[in-house]
């Protein structure tokens, strides 16, 4: 299959800081991407340079077949990071300004606006000026603005930063919707719930390096082979049971039930029979690897109690830590 | 092209299409309108302060009281005003007097208001000054009349002193606060008493030496290979400030907005939005573009408001029609590299306040001719002058100004600095170009001009 997007070892510094380090990688067409990483990892300079905003260094870039996004600019969708808006200037006018910049005609573009708004929730905005709408609105205005002239490739640097849980859905569906319509998505995130739930395949970028590469379902066959979640039929079972077995280092009760910890090197096999042995459980499973923990153990190299594990886990969770420069 | 068009439209429209430009357009017109009108009003505001009050005198010769008294009346006065007048049209364009020359006496004294009244008294030839001086502040009786002046004639006014040749004159002293039309009228009258009483004392007839002493100031006549016309000084003199000042004004409020649309694009971060659409050159391209012709639209404006001035008062022959197509061409000229300039500092700062420390030796340099146009269109030939309108970036205003001075340069001077100014045009766009790449995505600390100079480099 022929790719959307090649990076070759493509690097950029900003001075004395290295933002992207040797990024090498290939998005083949069709595909729902995420790019994922805490803050500040490096993404936003890579969609950048993927979009010819910033140049590298050195490396190689293709976009769509072409050497340079410049040349394909009218095939591809961006919704940037920092993204603003004509504040004196009319909703449906800023919406029709962008699709014609994209080469769609004024009138094609004045005819999808209203149909645009109405279905990213925003009906009645087309005559107001941008500067009447809230930052939420405007966020999915941009997004429009992103996607009116069908694009072949859709890059979208941090897409749910700032919206509600109601608008995250939308967006996703859209997202979705656009992926199927046919165009190759790539996405940026630092909210692994996000990527993990949507993408095809995950890029993972840590201090401007690339440590994961995979597609989410073979992460999803990924097991934690320490971890066991347990729920039993009796919800008064004694737990201390559970705690007092061979190879088990840790019971914590949660809602359901209790997340069992083995110690290190016990066949979880055995320890999923003992388990059922002494309580009799009504749900019995190793637990899912989730992107969070896999990008932890991957860049806390296996010390994932640690405080600056804590830190990161922090960061791809909280969705309000937005807006540095990646 | 088509993006750059794109772009151009948009900014023309997001210029022209709000009030703020309609007003700005007719404001500076009704201003000047608003100003003819009001101030000689307001200068001589018919009736509202006619003088009245005592003039003393002491007449150390006692020759001169009688005329100056019959000077200071009011008949004396009017007729006074009313030569000066007279004078004052011969020298203006045959429109104004036609016009002028319909409107009697009476009008003319309407316009600038009733004669004052005088009294006139007369103290002794021996009296002492020193306590004349001091009626002049004393303000007793409370509603009598107000003292204006006290004059005091020089006894060798009407005869020289043996020794020298000149003839001795007046003294006047006045309390604080008169208005300076006492002085005027006392000297004009005293002037006619004093020349009446030599005269006499010579025994010679003042008609005629009037007569000797007058000659009419000639206005030339301008000779051009197939025609004659009058020349017309102080209009001629105006033009280099005129033209200059088009330009300068025309260049200014391009550069002025296409710096705040930039910053603004900037800090609202549409910028980069803009940037998934746009090469960086296209943006700057279209920017400039679109600029360029909201500016031409306020120039042609005011160019087509000014010929229409000089149609109504039938002197549009003074304007050589080639004047108008080089105000384009070097509007042209110097826009491009002054807005190419506003463009880069535009898209190297945050907000407008850190642009000001860089516009201003931009803004400088647009104004700097303009400073000189006196001397430019005074002397347009000279080496100054020369200097000035090859050196960019001044050297397009500067040879506008020379253009159209009495003196235009010869021809291969103006395509030389249309030539030095497209040179210049284009190393301003190139520079402007590797700035506004790199700078659109900068934030943070403001540049010096030498980070802009090495983003240049990099870029």
């Amino acid at each position: 299959m022929d790719s959307a997007l090649v990076l070759r070892d493509v690097r950029k510094s900003f001075g004395s800081t290295t933002a992207v380090d040797g990024m090498t990688l290939t998005v083949p067409r069709g595909k729902l991407y995420g790019v994922i990483g805490p803050n500040g990892a490096g993404k936003t300079t890579c969609l950048r340079m993927i979009m010819s905003i910033l140049f590298p260094d050195s490396g190689e870039l293709s976009v769509l077949g072409k050497r340079s996004a410049l040349e394909a600019k009218d095939r591809i969708g961006y919704l940037p990071e920092e993204r603003g808006v004509y504040r004196k200037m009319k909703v449906g006018l800023f919406l029709t300004y962008m699709a014609q910049l994209k080469g769609v005609s004024r009138d094609q573009a004045a005819a999808s606006v209203p149909r645009w708004l109405e279905s990213m929730n925003l009906p009645g905005t087309e005559g107001k000026p941008c500067e009447d709408l809230s930052k939420g609105m405007l966020q999915r205005v941009q997004f429009i603005a992103a996607v009116l002239h069908q694009p072949d490739l859709l890059i979208l640097d941090e897409p749910f930063s700032g919206q509600d849980p109601v608008s995250v859905r939308l967006l996703r569906e859209h997202i979705v919707g656009e992926h199927r319509r046919g165009a190759t998505v790539l996405l940026s995130t630092h909210v692994m719930a996000n990527a993990e739930e949507m993408c095809q395949h995950v890029v993972m970028i840590h201090q401007g390096r690339k440590v994961l590469d995979e597609p989410v379902v073979g992460l999803r066959r990924q097991f934690d082979r320490r971890t066991i979640h347990f729920e039993p039929i009796d919800s008064d079972a004694d737990p201390s049971r559970l705690r007092s077995l061979p190879g088990v280092e840790r019971v914590e009760a949660t809602g359901e039930g209790y997340t069992v910890t083995l110690v290190e090197g016990t066949d979880p096999a055995g320890a999923i029979a003992r388990l059922a042995a002494a309580v009799p459980p009504a749900r019995v499973e190793l637990a899912r690897l989730r992107l969070e923990d896999v990008f932890i153990s991957i860049v806390s190299e296996g010390a994932p109690g640690s405080e600056a594990a804590r830190t990161l886990r922090a960061g791809l969770r909280a969705p309000g830590a937005e807006g540095a420069v990646a | 092209m088509r993006r750059v068009w794109l772009v151009a439209q948009r900014e023309f429209l997001a210029a022209v299409m709000n009030k703020g430009f309609v007003i700005g357009l007719l404001l500076m017109p009704a201003m000047v309108a608003v100003f003819a009108m009001v101030m000689p009003r307001l200068v001589n505001a018919p009736g509202g302060s006619q003088i009245r009050g005592e003039v003393a005198v002491i007449d150390r010769t006692g020759q001169v009281f009688d005329g100056l008294r019959t000077g200071l009346t009011p008949e004396a006065i009017t007729r006074r005003r009313t030569e000066g007048a007279r004078r004052a049209l011969e020298n203006a364009p045959a429109p104004v007097r036609t016009v002028a020359g319909e409107s009697s006496d009476a009008t003319i004294e309407r316009a600038i208001g009733a004669p004052p009244a005088f009294t006139v008294v007369q103290r002794t030839a021996t009296a002492d000054v020193q306590n004349e001086k001091r009626w002049l502040t004393d303000t007793t009786p409370e509603n009598g009349p107000r003292h204006l002046a006290l004059v005091v004639i020089h006894p060798n006014a009407i005869a020289q002193d043996a020794t020298k040749t000149e003839y001795g004159g007046y003294d006047i002293y006045i309390p604080e606060n008169t208005d300076e039309r006492v002085e005027t009228n006392v000297y004009d009258a005293m002037r006619e008493a004093l020349v009446a009483a030599r005269v006499r004392a010579h025994n010679m007839d003042r008609a005629q030496v009037e007569a000797i002493m007058r000659v009419r100031r000639a206005s030339s006549v301008t000779v051009t290979a197939g025609t004659e016309r009058r020349t017309n000084v102080g209009f001629n003199r105006f033009l280099p400030f005129i033209f200059g000042g088009l330009l300068v004004f025309g260049i200014m409020i391009g550069g002025q907005t296409l710096l705040t649309q930039v910053v603004e694009e900037k800090s609202s971060r549409v910028v980069e939005v803009l940037l998934s659409a746009v090469s960086p050159l296209e943006l700057m391209a279209g920017k400039i573009l679109g600029q360029m012709i909201v500016s031409m639209l306020v120039l042609a404006f005011y160019v087509v408001m000014g010929v229409f001035l000089l149609m109504s008062f039938a002197m549009l022959g003074l304007i050589e029609p080639v004047l108008i197509v080089y105000l384009i061409v070097f509007f042209l000229v110097g826009y491009l590299v002054f807005a190419s300039v506003f463009a880069a500092v535009g898209a190297s700062v945050n907000e407008m306040r850190e642009a000001q420390s860089l516009i201003t030796p931009v803004m400088l340099a647009l104004m700097v001719p303009w400073f000189f146009a006196m001397p430019i269109g005074r002397d347009p030939d000279s080496a100054f002058s020369v200097a000035m309108s090859l050196i960019p970036p001044v050297n397009t205003m500067a040879m506008m100004i020379r253009i159209s001075s009495t003196t235009p340069p010869p021809f291969w001077q103006i395509a030389l600095s249309v030539v030095i100014g497209v040179g210049s045009a284009f190393a301003a766009m190139w520079f402007a170009a590797k700035i506004f790449k790199v700078g659109l995505l900068m934030h943070g600390k403001p540049p010096s001009l030498g980070t802009l100079i090495r983003w240049a480099r990099q870029a």
